[in-house]
Parts: C-alpha cells; sequence; structure tokens
C-alpha cells in the first residue's frame, strides 16, 4: 500500500467518522454506518486482505475510542466483517445494484453481530429504543450509498479509472 | 469479476485480532473503563472533538433548517399554542413572584439565611453520537467547563437526561438514563422506587419493593433524595400504566420526558455542589446510603462523581 492510497484512506476515516458523529446522528431515517461502509468497500480495493483486516481492526478501535460501549466490541465486529466482505468480494462486482445489495448485507450481518455481542457483553448502551428500526435502516442506507459511491470510492483508492465500470 | 482471493494468512489475521479485541473488552470491563483504556478513549476525543465541533458548528444551521421546512406547518400550530402557553405561564409566574416575595419577608422576619448549596448549571451544546447503535451524547463542553465524570444533566425544560460518563478538556460523553447501565432512585407520591431502562424499548421499568398503595398512570415520578446520582425533584417521566402492589412489590412503566436522541442543548449540573463534603457524608452515612442503591449501583462506567 502506497502512502498516497494510505493518506487517501486514512482521510476516508477520518471524514467518515466526523460525519457519523456528527451530521448522520441527528437524521433519523437514514442513518447510515459510514465507517462500516468504508470497510466494507476497502475489501474491493487492491488493498492487501491482511491489512483491510487491520485497518477494520482499527477503525472499529477508534469508533469504540469515542463511543461509550466497551472497548474492543466494534473492533471485533469490524473485522468479521470486513474479512466476510474479502471472501465474497467476487460476487460484488457483477453490477451496480448486487454491490448496494452486497454492502447492505454486509452491513445488516455487522449490525447483527454488534447488537449480539453487546448484548453478550452486556452493552444497554445499544439496546436503546429504535434498535429495531436501526437494524433495518442502517444496511438500508449503506446500501443507497454504497450504490453510488462504491465505484468512485474503489477507482480513487487504487487510482484506476476503469475499476468497476461494470460491463 | 475480480480474481483477487483472500490469501492464506487472511484467516490467522482475523483471529489474532479477534483475540486482541477480546482481550482488549476483558481488559476494559476490569479495569471499569479506567487506567490505560480511558486514558485512550481520552486522547482519540481529543483529538477528533475539535473536528466535531466545527463539522457541528456547520451541520447543525443546515440540520435545523431542514426540518423546519419539512414541519412548517406544525411548527406553525405549534406556535400558536405555545404563545397561548407562555400567557398563561407569564401569569403564573406573577403568582409565583408574589409568593417569593410573602417568603423572603418571613425569612426576614425569622432571621433566616440561605444554605447556599445552589446548584451550578452549564449549558452545553450536543455535537453528536458516536454511532446509529450507541446511545450516549458528545457535548462540546469538558474539565474546563468545570465538568466532571458522575455529575447529572438534565434539558432545558430541568427534565433529568443522563449522567456525564467520560470527559476530556474540550468534550464529554453523557449516557441517558434510558440506555444507561444503572436505574435512577425515583419517587412517586410518598413512595420510593427505581426506574430502569428496557431493551428496545422507550418506556421504562418501574420497580417499587416497599409498595404500600397503588400508582395510577400520569402520576409523575421524580428523582428520590434517596437517589446517589442525582439531585432530588428532578422530574423524570409519567407513570403510563395503573399498577396495584402484588404482596409488597410494584412494578409498571414509565415514559420519560426526555428523548435523547433530539435533544440539541443540555444542562450539566455541578452536583453534589462539594464532592469532599458529600464523599465525606456518604462514608459517615454509610448505612443510611447503602439501602438507597438499589438502581445505581456500581455500574462499568468510570466513577467520581456520584459521591
Amino acid at each position: 500500500m502506497r502512502l498516497r492510497s494510505l493518506l487517501i484512506v486514512a482521510s476516508l476515516f477520518l471524514i467518515s467518522v466526523v460525519l457519523q458523529t456528527t451530521l448522520f446522528s441527528q437524521t433519523e431515517v437514514f442513518t447510515p454506518d459510514l465507517v462500516l461502509l468504508v470497510v466494507i468497500l476497502l475489501s474491493l480495493t487492491r488493498i492487501r486482505p491482511e491489512l483491510v483486516l487491520g485497518l477494520a481492526f482499527l477503525a472499529g478501535l477508534t469508533i469504540d475510542l469515542l463511543g461509550s460501549a466497551v472497548l474492543g466490541l466494534r473492533a471485533i465486529v469490524f473485522t468479521v466483517v470486513a474479512y466476510l466482505a474479502l471472501r465474497s468480494r467476487d460476487r460484488a462486482d457483477i453490477g451496480r445494484i448486487i454491490t448496494g445489495l452486497w454492502a447492505g448485507l454486509l452491513t445488516f450481518g455487522g449490525v447483527v453481530l454488534l447488537i449480539v455481542v453487546g448484548t453478550l457483553f452486556g452493552q444497554t448502551v445499544l439496546l436503546g429504543e429504535g434498535v429495531v428500526d436501526r437494524l433495518f435502516l442502517v444496511p438500508a442506507a449503506n446500501l443507497i450509498l454504497a450504490l453510488i459511491f462504491a465505484p468512485l470510492l474503489v477507482r480513487l483508492i487504487d487510482r484506476d479509472p476503469t475499476a468497476f465500470r461494470y460491463l | 469479476m475480480l480474481s483477487r482471493q483472500p490469501g492464506d494468512r487472511t484467516l490467522p489475521t482475523l483471529i489474532t485480532l479477534l483475540v486482541i479485541g477480546v482481550l482488549l473488552m476483558t481488559f476494559d470491563i476490569r479495569s471499569a473503563g479506567g487506567g490505560v483504556t480511558g486514558v485512550l478513549r481520552t486522547g482519540a476525543q481529543t483529538i477528533v472533538a475539535p473536528l466535531q465541533k466545527g463539522a457541528a458548528f456547520v451541520v447543525n444551521p443546515v440540520i435545523d433548517i431542514v426540518d423546519s421546512l419539512s414541519n412548517l406547518a406544525t411548527l406553525r400550530e405549534q406556535n400558536i399554542s405555545l404563545q397561548r402557553d407562555l400567557a398563561e405561564a407569564q401569569a403564573a409566574l406573577i403568582a409565583v413572584d408574589d409568593e417569593l416575595a410573602r417568603l423572603e419577608l418571613y425569612e426576614q422576619l425569622y432571621q433566616l439565611e440561605a444554605t447556599g448549596t445552589a446548584i451550578g448549571r452549564t449549558v452545553a451544546q450536543v455535537i453528536g453520537q458516536p454511532d446509529p447503535f450507541d446511545g450516549a451524547l458528545h457535548i462540546d463542553k469538558g474539565t474546563s467547563s468545570g465538568i466532571a465524570v458522575g455529575q447529572p444533566v438534565i434539558d432545558t425544560n430541568g427534565y433529568v437526561v443522563g449522567s456525564v460518563q467520560q470527559v476530556t478538556k474540550g468534550t464529554a460523553i453523557i449516557v441517558p438514563i434510558t440506555v444507561g447501565p444503572d436505574g435512577v432512585a425515583v419517587a412517586v407520591g410518598d413512595q420510593t422506587g427505581v426506574v430502569v431502562p428496557q431493551v428496545a424499548r422507550d418506556e421504562m421499568r418501574l420497580d417499587i419493593f416497599e409498595a404500600r398503595e397503588p400508582v395510577f398512570a400520569g402520576e409523575r415520578v421524580v428523582t428520590s433524595s434517596a437517589s446517589v446520582n442525582f439531585p432530588a425533584g428532578y422530574p423524570v417521566g409519567t407513570v403510563t400504566r395503573d399498577a396495584a402492589p402484588s404482596v409488597d412489590s410494584l412494578s409498571t412503566e414509565v415514559m420519560p420526558y426526555v428523548r435523547p436522541d433530539t435533544l440539541r442543548v443540555v444542562v450539566v449540573l455541578a452536583w453534589p455542589p462539594d464532592p469532599v463534603t458529600a464523599v465525606t457524608d456518604t462514608t459517615e452515612s454509610e448505612p443510611t446510603t447503602t439501602s438507597t442503591t438499589l438502581g445505581e449501583g456500581s455500574s462499568t462506567s468510570t466513577t467520581g462523581g456520584d459521591g
């Protein structure tokens, strides 16, 4: 991974963390999990899989450090989602809609895992009102964002204008 | 189709990271949010806070405009209703002023002096939430404004919101009572109990363990003087259904007055007013306070402000 790509990825994570914790924390219906989405979309790039897992872990850890739940919870969830994304990414670039659905499904898996592991570790802060709605709203929002931004993000990081042109 | 496949080292990397994650979770729970993990949290929040404040400065007015435009008709009706309420409140205020003047007169007659235990207040703006599932709130004031871990937080109407869980120099994290791990000791009429959050529910559960009489829907629930985390008399919510004592306990539901995710401004109370005295008092009167910590017992959060 070159320095330029690293800077782009770091900037993407920083922007997504700031937007996540400010703008999208105040919208009721459109509530994406931007950081998780960036993690998922990173698996579509040419970054080494081990590095994608490490970045996913660090991204989750960052959100853990900014949140009130136990440290390491999102780090685990994001890493597992990144692994699933790496394992299934060959099915994601068939078409734009498929990419969106793939990202939405992975997000759904991620939020379910977050709730399950959080419940096991007694994190009531994750189980407030509206948790059931968000279980579906968050993947739906990520699906929409992936539809729009997935090709752009891959081209930006890989510096490959031909990537994800969907034949 | 993409031809790249995860290499052989993907699974070992995953397992290693999962083990590190579980160790971190265990360590964080064992250290109750303090120690190294506390320092890490403070550092991360200090770095990100200026960016969050900048983004909130830009984003909040935009969201307010969008909200206002989408709710224009409702806002007009609300405005008319609020003007009517304001007129009534102003009339009530005049009556209260008369009462206060009378009270002052009596205090002078009997040579009474104020105890000087007025609770300091710090108004703070909510700048965001960590993610869609974390119910905690980030505010733009921290230790530099006198905020400390454990201090109670109310909204601008005086309704209970939650308490400070973590604090940095310029920001703090508030955990609302609706998602917090602890309950709140409350009073309903002359009975005391505890309200605790319920999973995926708006309502909180109210348990009264030495119930003598029924409670009825619409009754006001306020913080109890038995509470170790909140000053007494602050409104929490209203009872949503009638309940009668079964043997000597009672359980019903309470709708909190506050929806934390809609808050833009909160007020942090400097309570207890004198933490040193409060600690001494608590230590000296331990047998009295231990019976009041049913729902406010030890928590996994960092402590220090609840005396």
